[in-house]
């Protein structure tokens, strides 16, 4: 306390300064730490258990005090852990709706009572969640679980969660998945990061005493994301889902690559978010948000401070005046520090100029908020963000110019724009490829708003009822389509690269000579680029049926390059223009009803009956399509807070979609309706046994009002194919129907940028029965080709 | 010291470009109030510089000498002696930054200043106080008046009607008369926000009562519904932030009205500090418009060093 209590009340009156801030004791936190001896043990079955002979992974505070230490779960942990899940899932899944909704509202309330313990506990691990915020998802989501079984009929829950998380991540993002989970009737096993883990203990704890069942909600901490690929090795898991930063994330994709459990990705730490301050804009508000968000020690994103000409003397003006005496922000280390100093010595070397609080001190690990104008997107600092209270600074001339600037980043994670014109705030808003955009706001989130983090920033939605959707699954579906399996080795880099065989000219009769099919690129029938062919075998196998293009990476190059033009356009039109295009395809395909069951008889060996029915259940499923297009149109959910919110469903852009094998012509007016309906744009690979039907489609699609390009079908080895769309950065998804081994490349590779993956493990008596049309079936499909975006408006 | 605000011309164009966001205000004010404040020997300091801004304040229709008297002498010693002994500040001059009075009792003011030898300010309420609904002649009068009587500040009442139709010229041309009507004597403009509709109108009356020469902008007389509110006097110190970084001219800022308690002026106190830094927190930049806030920050005060609750017979009364 030295060299603060000697200073007089007549220095303190000349120079105002605060004083020292308020150390909260944390009293209460630590009694809770201490009664556990400050080492916390694992949350398994309803209660701590402290197996011996572990190693323990210790826990500092700011100033590198001791806080707790956990332990570091072994194999034996994550069994015992796994097989009280199942109970719990069994106990948690037996009770009635309104009991689980009782459970979590009764949660809510001890949070209150607690919310002392927790809110000193989180600020002690640096892991800072407000307890009013805890309470509102607890709120939010045990209504949900009270009306799972009248607002998503038709699904149940998947059995048992892992929901794993990196180091940096906050416990808010944690329990924004843990708690769904649970309401849905899943149990959970929880894989916090360092700092979040002893507020999630805590926090399982307290679920416990308001009456959730043994089991249901476990929590596994670890020294690494190995313990997270190793929960989900477990047989037992049926799905797991992550948060944090994106490197933690994209290793835990490759480590569980071929596990056969679906893993889905939320990285909302560290990615680039465009801070956008219109000449239409509340200077003065906009100003003070940018040093609130900006210059926190806490960021889980970077800002990019981006500003029309127009007004850039004054932003920078109001910036300099306000940042004068702000402190130094701490780095978590000297070696960040470094970091720092190097990035802003390059960025004055390219003539950056600094806006800074006060000189940087020599050494230390901190730094002065510094703001640093003149900066391009080329940059190395907006690049590679430092780490540190560091802000780019870029200049932008036209509306247009600021969503080009905001949107060219691999990024797509959130926006604040800056604005009191309505008109270009919506405009914006629609332009900006994120899944959040705050209007003269920032960082404000709620559970009510589905968010799905877009191109490199997420492969789910979270929040709202669109987010429930990742830990349910429609009832009817008999068995996940993605069945347990052990990875197997394989050379990723040798995945599909097994030469087709050579056609070579035989001197067969000409009057039996198989037909020669084109594939369908940018509206166009073509061969492929290699000009090479593959050979499809006729039914009972024997004789060559046909030939077929023997597709590859150049060839889905083209398919993307003409789809990038066209989807954009087509996302744009209206919904129930989509409608009429889709009616008008199905009225395409009745007018070539004959040609299509006559390709589905000689490529399958169906009945011609059996045939024809399944052209006409492709009709139908195209018109059901085009009937969902206007109805899932997101809406203006309520909010706690004054204001009015928009949650927008927007499509995910390039969808690659392998085929399957069975039903050719009904699987594939499934996927591609799906996909098409919502606004975005397919290259589909046939299945490789069936691929004729697809084909003949195309002079269906020809004759379509459908933009040249929106639909591309490419044939050839399906391994070949499915690393040409892999490796393909602009494709945002892929649905896949082939080998396990394929699945297991797609989970390994798809990770950077991350596609979102709809993996089926294709069987060899057929799968999955595509007649089915249950209402959940079609909703589930539908909604993979959708992603969501959450657009803040808060007013007076 | 440095000097006073000339004006500059009136800038429509400026004017018209003014945008305010109402919620990211609301926002900014609750974020303000819901800071730690200082404790300790700060809230100490920080409540004495609180109390060497205060404009110590009676406006009622039964002002005598004698009342007006007992307020000249309690600003001269606005906080006990040995409680500023206790601190170490009873030869620091701390006294109040002014007081101020309805036209009529100016020379009381001046006549009980000059018998206790000191040279406090003697502030004047003019221009028709409250309303400012009496014709502009008989309002440049009573500037002159109270001019003439000693008051070295006058706080003058914007005519709501032309700001509210928007006739900023009309307004920057009255306001311009009374700063000239003022002479040396310095002049506040009460901009009566209450009464104003929008955040938005505020700041560019704001702007209009800088650009006319105004040395303070002041919330409001204290007699509206409405009085000193937090998000309004962001939108006026963000008005006198940007005519800053605009002219360089530094205009003061008084809120007025409602302000009672020692922990209402830490925030006020706060409020300055985030916005405007440093250098507006001293009477020549700010300024508190209140009578009974000195009772109850001279009780904190009391009770900082005695670490007991004052009654407030212990102390004093104005």
């Amino acid at each position: 306390m030295a060299g603060s209590t000697d200073k007089t009340v007549h220095d303190i009156f000349q120079s105002m300064e605060y004083g020292p801030a308020a150390t909260s004791s944390a009293v209460t936190a630590q009694a809770w730490l201490d009664h556990h001896s400050r080492s916390l043990g694992l949350f398994i079955d309803g209660k701590f258990v402290r197996p011996a002979d572990r190693q323990s992974r210790s826990l500092a505070d700011s100033k590198g005090g001791n806080v707790c230490s956990t332990v570091c779960a072994a194999q034996d942990d994550v069994s015992q852990c796994a097989s009280s899940a199942v109970k719990g899932h069994k106990a948690w899944g037996d009770l009635s709706c309104y009991q689980r909704a009782k459970v979590l509202l009764r949660s809510a309330s001890v949070l209150g009572q607690h919310d002392l313990c927790v809110s000193e506990l989180c600020e002690l691990c640096e892991a800072s969640c407000s307890p009013s915020s805890l309470v509102r998802l607890l709120q939010y989501y045990s209504s949900w679980a009270q009306l799972r079984d009248t607002l998503v009929a038709n699904w149940t829950p998947l059995g048992v969660v892992a929901v794993i998380a990196s180091d940096d991540c906050s416990l808010y993002s944690l329990m924004l998945k843990v708690l769904p989970a649970l309401a849905m009737g899943n149990s959970v096993i929880v894989v916090p990061g360092r700092t979040s883990a002893p507020p999630a203990l805590l926090l399982a704890q307290l679920l416990m005493g308001a009456g959730l069942p043994a089991g249901a909600l476990n929590v596994l901490t670890g020294s690494d994301m190995s313990l997270g690929a190793s929960v989900a090795q477990n047989a037992s898991i049926s799905s797991v889902t992550y948060s944090g930063n994106k490197q933690d994330g994209v290793s835990l994709c490759k480590a569980t690559a071929g596990m056969g459990v679906p893993v889905s990705v939320s990285p909302n730490i560290g990615a680039r978010c465009p801070f956008i301050i219109f000449e239409s804009a509340d200077i003065d508000s906009a100003v003070d948000a940018v040093l609130e968000a900006a210059f926190k020690k806490r960021r889980e994103v970077h800002w990019v401070l981006c500003v029309q000409e127009s007004v850039l003397d004054s932003v920078v003006a109001r910036l300099r005046h306000r940042m004068a005496g702000m402190k130094c922000v701490a780095l978590h280390s000297d070696g960040d520090r470094g970091l720092v100093d190097s990035a802003v010595q390059g960025a004055q070397q390219q003539g950056a100029t600094l806006v800074q609080s006060c000189a940087a001190p020599p050494s230390g690990a901190q730094y002065p908020p510094t703001v640093l104008c003149g900066a391009a997107p080329s940059s190395p600092f907006v690049v590679n963000p430092p780490p540190g209270p560091l802000l780019p600074l870029m200049t932008f001339r036209s509306n247009t110019e600021a969503v080009a600037l905001g949107n060219h980043s691999p990024h797509g994670q959130a926006a604040s724009i800056w604005t009191e014109d309505l008109t270009l705030a919506l405009e914006a808003a629609k332009s900006l490829s994120v899944g959040s955009v705050w209007v003269n706001s920032h960082s404000v989130s709620d559970p009510c708003l589905p968010v799905s983090g877009h191109k490199d920033s997420g492969t789910c939605t979270d929040g709202g009822q669109e987010g429930l959707y990742q830990f349910l699954r429609p009832s009817s579906s008999s068995c996940p389509p993605l069945p347990r399996s052990s990875p197997v080795f394989m050379d990723y880099s040798k995945f599909g690269t097994a030469a087709s065989p050579a056609i070579i000219p035989d001197d067969s009769d000409p009057a039996s000579a198989p037909k020669v099919y084109l594939q369908f690129v940018g509206g166009k029938p073509c061969k492929s680029v290699s000009g090479c062919s593959v050979a499809v075998q006729s039914p009972g196998g024997g004789s060559v049926l046909a030939y077929c293009p023997d597709g590859g990476r150049k060839d889905v190059r083209n398919a993307v390059e003409a789809a990038v033009k066209v989807q954009p356009g087509w996302m744009k039109k209206s919904p129930s223009a989509r409608a009429q295009s889709l009616y008008a395809l199905a009225k395409g395909l009745e007018a070539k009803r004959r040609d299509l069951a006559a390709s589905i008889n000689a490529q399958t060996g169906l009945s011609m009956d059996e045939a024809d029915e399944e052209v006409e259940l492709s009709i139908a499923r195209l018109s059901d399509w085009a009937a969902y297009c206007d109805k899932v149109q997101g809406g203006t959910p309520p909010l706690p807070q004054c204001g009015s919110a928009l949650s927008l469903p927007e499509a995910l852009g390039v969808v690659g979609i392998v085929l399957p094998d069975n039903t050719p012509l009904l699987s594939m007016v499934t996927l591609l309706g799906a996909a098409v309906g919502n606004g975005n744009a397919v290259v589909m690979v046939p299945g490789q046994k069936y691929p004729l039907p697809a084909l003949a489609f195309i002079q269906v699609l020809q004759s379509s009002d459908l933009p040249a390009g929106l639909v591309n079908i490419i044939t050839g080895s399906r391994d070949q194919l499915t690393v040409a769309l892999a490796t393909h950065s602009v494709i945002k998804a892929i649905w896949y129907w082939g080998s396990a081994e394929g699945c297991q490349y797609l989970q390994y590779s798809c990770t950077s940028p991350l596609k979102t993956l709809r993996l089926s493990c294709q069987k060899e008596d057929g799968g999955k029965d595509w007649a089915q049309s249950h209402p959940a079936l079609l909703e589930e499909t539908w909604r993979s080709g959708v992603q969501w975006k959450s657009v803040w408006i808060p007013t007076a | 010291m440095s000097a006073r605000n000339p004006g500059t011309k009136l800038d429509l164009e400026r004017i018209s470009k003014v945008r305010v966001n109402t919620q990211a205000v609301l926002k900014r004010a609750q974020h303000i109030q819901g800071q730690k404040m200082p404790k300790n020997q700060w809230q100490a300091a920080w409540l004495l510089k609180a109390v060497a801004c205060i404009d110590l304040t009676t406006l009622a229709g039964d002002d005598t000498p004698s009342n007006v008297h007992r307020l000249c002498l309690k600003a001269i010693q606005p906080v006990r002696c040995d409680l500023l002994r206790a601190v170490d500040m009873h030869d620091k001059g701390v006294t109040t930054a002014a007081v101020c009075v309805y036209p009529s009792r100016v020379a009381d003011a001046v006549k009980s200043l000059k018998a206790a030898n000191s040279s406090l300010p003697v502030a004047s309420v003019a221009t028709g106080f409250p309303a400012g609904q009496t014709p502009l002649e008989t309002r440049l009068q009573e500037v002159r008046l109270a001019v003439a009587d000693g008051a070295t500040e006058i706080d003058i009442v914007i005519n709501r009607t032309l700001a509210l139709s928007g006739q900023w010229e009309a307004m920057y041309d009255e306001i311009r008369q009374f700063r000239q009507a003022c002479g040396d004597s310095h002049m506040k403009t009460i901009l009566a926000i209450g009464e104003l509709g929008t955040f938005t109108n505020v700041y560019k009356a704001s702007l209009v009562a800088m650009m006319a020469g105004s040395d303070f902008i002041k919330t409001s007389t204290g007699k509206e519904s409405v009085n000193a509110t937090y998000p309004v006097a962001i939108v006026m110190v963000r008005a006198i932030r940007d005519y800053f970084l605009c002219t360089g001219h530094k205009v003061g800022f008084k809120p007025a009205g409602g302000i009672r308690t020692a922990q209402e002026s830490l925030v006020w106190l706060a409020l300055i500090k985030e916005e405007l830094g440093n250098d507006w927190l001293c009477p020549v930049l700010f300024r508190l418009g209140a009578s009974s806030l000195l009772a109850d920050i001279e009780r904190q005060i009391y009770h900082h060093v005695t670490g007991q609750y004052a009654a407030y017979h212990e102390l004093p009364m104005a």
